[in-house]
């Protein structure tokens, strides 16, 4: 008997094969725009997250107390090796990178401009994930040579091998100055350095600012983002890190992580839009197909199919109608993943500009993004689509169940 | 001198001009209290305000003490001004920034940093920017000049609180610069400047200046202690004491340059 519901069903659609064709069209670009978006907004959303507890913030933050607020030199961390060595015992944490930053006014000559010296230490920052992502950038800093990032280096016609005087204050609030080397003038991933960072060793940085083993933050790389919650836990129970402020990522860029949450959201109003695109799709195709066949359902129900077995056929009908289109949508979406997921998929080159990235705020911003399908989205398409066709077929049935046999085949 | 930045310098031209001269305010101060409760005339109380530091050559020692919440440094300087474009301040203490110099040439300041021996030019960026740590910025050093260019001065009458005459002075539209405006009270009896407010562009109160100690020195009176309280940053506040001030000596011209800076160590 399944059997049969099936052939009927299948047969039902070849009736008016165009209105199929066109009904298994609409769900199938519905889900091909669903899942296209679904797969850039996960290349975007890794893009941004990467770039947001990559270099500059991290998965969580140790700092001194007020220091993100007030940016004021003397709130520094004390005891930072032991904060250290109590860090990298904590589970799950990969790295742990203590930094000091310090407002300067810089100057070649006599001219003086703005920078920032930043103290950090070059072992950790010439990683992938540390401000340098350099390893040989980062084995010339030390001995009172410093790195000076490329924008800075470009709006002040700073070169390697150039002297550099900075003038600041120190941990008591008195004068700090001193001479640094140019070592090289580097790109660091990280925005802020590349515009206003002077990158000394974070023992020169200590010594221009008299402070002994101390920083402003520590900023901790873990081995998985899902695993900031435990590790905030395994921090604030460490003795040697009592008194600081420890802060998992969307606590210190909480701006930042509400776009990541609102790409969730933007995904599942496609997927609001798919569902009714495939409903109008689908229940406009069945309530066509059941009112044509008044007659002929009529006549059935005349001789003994029960409305239960019509149902069935109707919803099966439905039900396949959804799969199909669902099917096509679900190959486009999976080729345009596969297209594009290797070499991305540049909006700048679509528009006929040239391709950008830029840093905002801390964070990269790119044009061009490597879209990235996950199986739950496809899942999530096909599984909309089926509570779609099951809800389009309830009119329909409810037509069926108030036909009067008789008066339907007189038709 | 860039270091008396309480004073409203250059608004003497209208204020002479309305008959007002040296003589005329400190016999304003022997007049009895009737004619004292006269709404004075805002200028001629700017100008006082100006008479209080004006001098063609002043050379001062100052302290300098800075509060912050968990901290309080003292710095010692020695001063040279000429006229209201030039001016020399040096750091005697603590030991280890002396040596420490401020050359104000106009509107520009360099900082001479004996450990580097070198002379670094403050750009106009950083003009906002904290002198020396302190509350006051590098901009107070330089700015008082342009006030009369800049700004507009209107009597708004009696004050409270302190009691005294209010005079707000209001940013021409279109002018740069942290404050917007600027309340002063000048003290009812004496006619001299104990407080003033300075508003932001937000017109929100941004610190407050009281003026203390007001001291006869040679043929006028002077505030010698300056107290700024940056608002809604509690426990921050910096006080200026003159320990010593002598008006109208005579500087030679060369102290204020750039060479000058350089061989002082």
């Amino acid at each position: 008997m399944a059997n049969s519901t099936f052939r009927i069903a299948w047969r039902n659609l070849g009736r008016n094969r165009k209105r199929s064709a066109l009904a298994c069209a609409a769900i199938g670009l519905g889900q091909f725009a669903f899942l296209a978006t679904a797969a850039i907004m996960h290349g975007y959303a890794d893009h941004y997250f990467d770039s947001i507890t990559g270099p500059l913030v991290g998965h969580v933050q140790i700092l001194a107390p007020d220091w993100r607020e007030e940016r004021a030199v003397d709130l520094t961390l004390k005891d930072v090796d032991a904060m250290l060595a109590a860090i990298r015992r904590t589970p799950a944490v990969v790295q742990a990178a203590p930094r000091l930053y310090a407002p300067v006014l810089a100057a070649l000559e006599e001219e003086g401009f703005m920078g920032v010296v930043v103290g950090a230490d070059p072992a950790i920052e010439g990683s992938a994930s540390g401000l340098l992502g350099d390893e040989a950038l980062a084995g010339l800093l030390g001995d009172g040579k410093v790195l000076v990032g490329r924008g800075l280096a470009r709006r002040h016609g700073i070169e390697t091998g150039m002297e550099l005087a900075v003038i600041g204050q120190d941990i008591d609030g008195s004068i700090a100055s001193e001479l640094f080397e140019v070592a090289a003038v580097a790109r660091s991933p990280v925005d802020i350095v590349n515009s206003t960072g002077i990158v000394a060793t974070l023992t020169d940085a200590r010594t221009l600012l008299r402070m002994g083993d101390e920083a402003h933050e520590i900023v901790v790389h873990l081995q998985d983002a899902e695993q900031v919650g435990g590790a905030v836990a395994g921090l604030g129970a460490a003795p040697e890190l009592a008194g600081a402020e420890i802060k998992p990522w969307k606590e210190v860029v909480p701006q930042l992580a509400g776009i990541v949450e609102l790409m969730n959201v933007y995904t599942l109003v496609i997927l609001g839009i798919v569902f009714l695109a495939s409903a109008a799709g689908i229940a406009n195709t069945m309530l066509m197909s059941t009112f044509e066949r008044r007659r002929e359902l009529g006549m059935l129900l005349a001789l003994g199919s029960t409305p239960g077995r019509l149902f069935k056929v109707v919803a099966t009908e439905a039900v396949f109608l959804g799969l199909l289109g669902v099917g096509v949508g679900t190959g486009l979406g999976v080729l345009f993943a596969a297209l594009t997921a290797g070499t991305g998929f540049d909006f700048a080159e679509l528009g006929g500009q040239e391709s950008f990235e830029v840093g905002f705020q801390g964070i990269q911003v790119a044009s061009r993004v490597y879209p990235e399908l996950h199986g739950r989205d496809v899942l999530a398409g096909i599984a909309a689509v089926l509570v779609t066709a099951f809800a389009a077929c309830v009119w329909p049935m409810v037509h069926i169940a108030r036909l009067e046999p008789v008066e339907a085949m007189r038709e | 001198m860039g270091i008396s930045f309480g004073s409203i310098k250059g608004w003497k031209g209208k204020a002479m001009a309305k008959g007002g001269g040296g003589l005329l305010l400190v016999a304003l101060c022997a007049l009895p209290v009737a004619a004292q409760e006269d709404p004075p005339d805002a200028e001629a109380l700017l100008e006082r305000f100006d008479q209080m530091y004006e001098s063609t050559g002043t050379s001062a020692r100052i302290e300098i003490e800075i509060t912050r919440p968990n901290k309080t440094r003292t710095m010692r300087m020695r001063t040279w001004s000429q006229g209201e474009d030039k001016a020399l301040i040096v750091i005697d203490a603590p030991a280890r920034d002396a040596g420490t110099a401020t050359l104000k040439v106009g509107r520009n300041l360099w900082n001479y940093l004996p450990k580097i021996s070198r002379t670094i030019r403050v750009p106009p960026a950083l003009m906002l920017g904290s002198w020396m740590g302190s509350d006051l910025t590098n901009d107070d050093l330089v700015r008082e000049s342009s006030y009369a260019e800049d700004y507009s001065a209107e009597l708004v009458g009696p004050s409270e609180d302190p009691p005294g005459w209010l005079v707000a002075i209001e940013a021409k539209p279109g002018v740069p610069g942290l404050w917007e405006k600027v309340e002063i009270v000048f003290s009812q009896k004496e006619r001299l400047p104990v407080l003033g407010r300075y508003y932001d562009r937000k017109g929100r109160l941004g610190r407050t200046m009281r003026m203390e100690g007001i001291e006869e020195v040679g043929d006028r009176f002077i505030a010698t202690r300056i107290i700024v309280e940056p608002e809604r940053e509690e426990g921050k506040r910096t006080v200026l004491t003159y320990l010593h001030v002598e008006f109208d000596v005579e500087l030679d011209e060369s102290l204020f340059s750039l060479a000058q800076l350089e061989r002082r160590r």
